[in-house]
């Protein structure tokens, strides 16, 4: 293969491989600011935390890092129904959720972090599955399964929530819920159960998403803020509601970003990935998968 | 789906704050019937639905429903336990959920425990009703025009299965055509589902046409009871109101 070519080829398919860690961030977020109009600013910081169960769980018990995520995913749950419940409680049930929701979830990432740092120290951890040290060749392309692994389950995961959420009464109520609570209401549908149930599942994405992420790179309490951004970014980007168009413009952002950083260093790699989201916005303000109301 | 239902309000009081809306409001509405509640905007037809449903607290009064023979006081309960019992409110202004499908909402609808195992069948029977629903299952409900919303509204109703059926409001924003057609459909629904119906309404010839029997509320009292439609048409106060003679 001539050597530009497989530096593109390689660039697209480490591309959609990134993408795919970026999808696994980003679903949660599509859930819980995306349906629910909850501006979880801290979802990063609880992928993140994740991570670092993930490393505490599989380091103590020996496990794969996923399986370790897998287990630990309905304490995670827990943690955001908790979560949720606390902010409708202080904040959403008084209509005050616009602002003072938002410094709550400031507030909760902050809680996170510092005390990261302080349980664990401000130094990177990582974790060493199995499989960390094959690679796959085809010709020129590499298919490490240190990046192959978690993003194939990001997505096989993505995709079960995906079919969840079509296929069941309470998939539909979650998709409803931000739309109009007390019409719920008047189909026998507690709104606040469900916005609680959704919560959950979002945060219990971010734990998993946190072990996906710690196969791929060690990481530091601080490692969210470099997701902020990308998160809301992909969320709008691929329709604020919809969990495969959330795949689909992580997936962009992948590929942009390697692409980018392939040819041109990867200094400008935010600027087009970004450049691209303005662009969508421009001539679908709907998002990609966004359905016009 | 039958089965006898029916409602009682007695002494029904009820406001926001320091504004009164109802004062003393009675009703009934006997199983099988259907029931115009008429008035203006701003007389409480819509207090007075969402106090059945829970919605809205009275301040002083009953309201009592007999399903099948049981009764039950609703006051007190939750909006939601009100529908586990069959009582099935259309709101004013249809109040779907613009971004989801025709299916997706109609779907939602059969959330209540009694509905749910009869969701296929129930789904069957609103798009025998509504064959244009059929046809655009796959449209969000957003895009779709104010008589078809409607139609989605009535249809979500009734896939849960409702025994006694409260629609309020059901002409508004609507073409005079779709008013009518709508009407008849309500009408078509009660007969094929054997449903108690309570219809807030203020196109009076329009609800006079389907409804057994009606109540004119004006600045929340029970101004005026009629036996029949035939009474409503004939009444002074009636025409007075609506039809300034």
């Amino acid at each position: 293969m001539d050597p530009e070519l497989a530096l593109l080829v390689n660039a697209i398919i480490s591309g959609l491989l990134l993408g795919s860690l970026y999808a696994a961030a980003a679903a949660g977020l599509a859930i819980s600011f995306g349906m629910l109009d909850i501006v979880n600013i801290a979802h990063p910081a609880l992928v993140v935390l994740g991570a670092f169960a993930v490393v505490v769980v599989s380091g103590g018990l020996g496990l794969d890092p996923l399986l370790s995520a897998v287990l630990l995913a309905p304490g995670f749950w827990l943690l955001g129904a908790g979560i949720y419940t606390a902010y409708h409680h202080f904040f959403e049930r008084r209509g005050d959720q616009a602002l003072h929701g938002l410094a709550f979830f400031f507030g909760v990432m902050f809680i996170i972090e510092v005390g990261l740092v302080m349980v664990f120290g401000a130094d990177q951890r990582y974790v060493d599955p199995s499989y960390a040290s094959i690679t796959y060749y085809f010709g020129d392309i590499d298919l490490p399964l240190r990046m192959l692994v978690p993003g194939a389950s990001a997505l096989a995961t993505i995709g079960a929530l995906a079919l969840y959420l079509r296929t069941t009464f309470t998939g539909r109520a979650i998709a409803a819920v931000a739309q109009d609570p007390e019409a719920l209401r008047l189909l026998a549908i507690d709104p606040v159960r469900i916005k609680r149930f959704a919560f959950g599942i979002s945060v219990a994405l971010a734990g998993l998403a946190g072990g996906a992420l710690v196969v791929v790179q060690p990481i530091d309490p601080w490692s969210g803020h470099v997701f902020i951004g990308r998160v809301f970014a992909i969320v709008i980007m691929g329709g604020m509601a919809s969990l495969s168009g959330c795949v689909l413009a992580a997936l962009a952002f992948g590929v942009a970003e390697n692409v980018t950083a392939a040819f041109y260093g990867p200094s400008w790699s935010p600027a087009v990935a970004f450049g691209a989201l303005l662009l969508v916005l421009a001539f679908r303000p709907q998002g990609l998968f966004g359905r016009a109301a | 789906m039958a089965g006898s239902a029916s409602l009682t309000i007695t002494g029904l009081h009820a406001g926001y704050g320091a504004v009164r809306v109802l004062e003393d409001v009675g009703l009934t509405v006997a199983p099988g019937e259907t029931v115009a509640l008429l008035g203006t905007n701003g007389n409480g037809k819509s207090t007075l639905m969402h106090c059945v449903m829970g919605l809205v607290r009275p301040s002083q009064g009953s309201i009592r429903a007999t399903l099948d023979g049981q009764e039950i006081d609703l006051i007190g309960h939750s909006p939601e336990e009100i529908v586990e019992l069959g009582i099935v409110l259309v709101p004013e202004g249809r109040r779907l959920f613009p971004l989801l499908s025709v299916e997706e909402n109609l779907l939602l609808g059969a959330w209540r425990a009694a509905a749910r195992p009869k969701r296929l069948a129930n789904l069957e029977f609103c798009y025998d009703c509504f064959p244009r629903l059929k046809e655009r299952r796959r449209q969000a409900t957003g895009t779709m025009s104010g008589g078809e919303q409607q139609m989605v509204a009535l249809a979500r109703a009734i896939m849960a299965e409702p025994r006694l059926l409260l629609v309020d409001e059901p002409s508004v924003g609507l073409a005079p055509l779709l008013v009518a057609r709508t009407m008849d459909k309500i009408a078509e629904l009660q007969r094929r589902l054997g449903l108690t119906v309570l219809m807030a309404e203020q196109n009076f010839p329009q609800a006079v046409r389907i409804a057994d029997r009606g109540y004119v509320l004006v600045h929340g009292r029970i101004e005026y009871a009629a036996a029949s439609a035939a009474e409503l048409n004939e009444n002074q106060l009636v025409r007075n109101l609506y039809f300034g003679s």
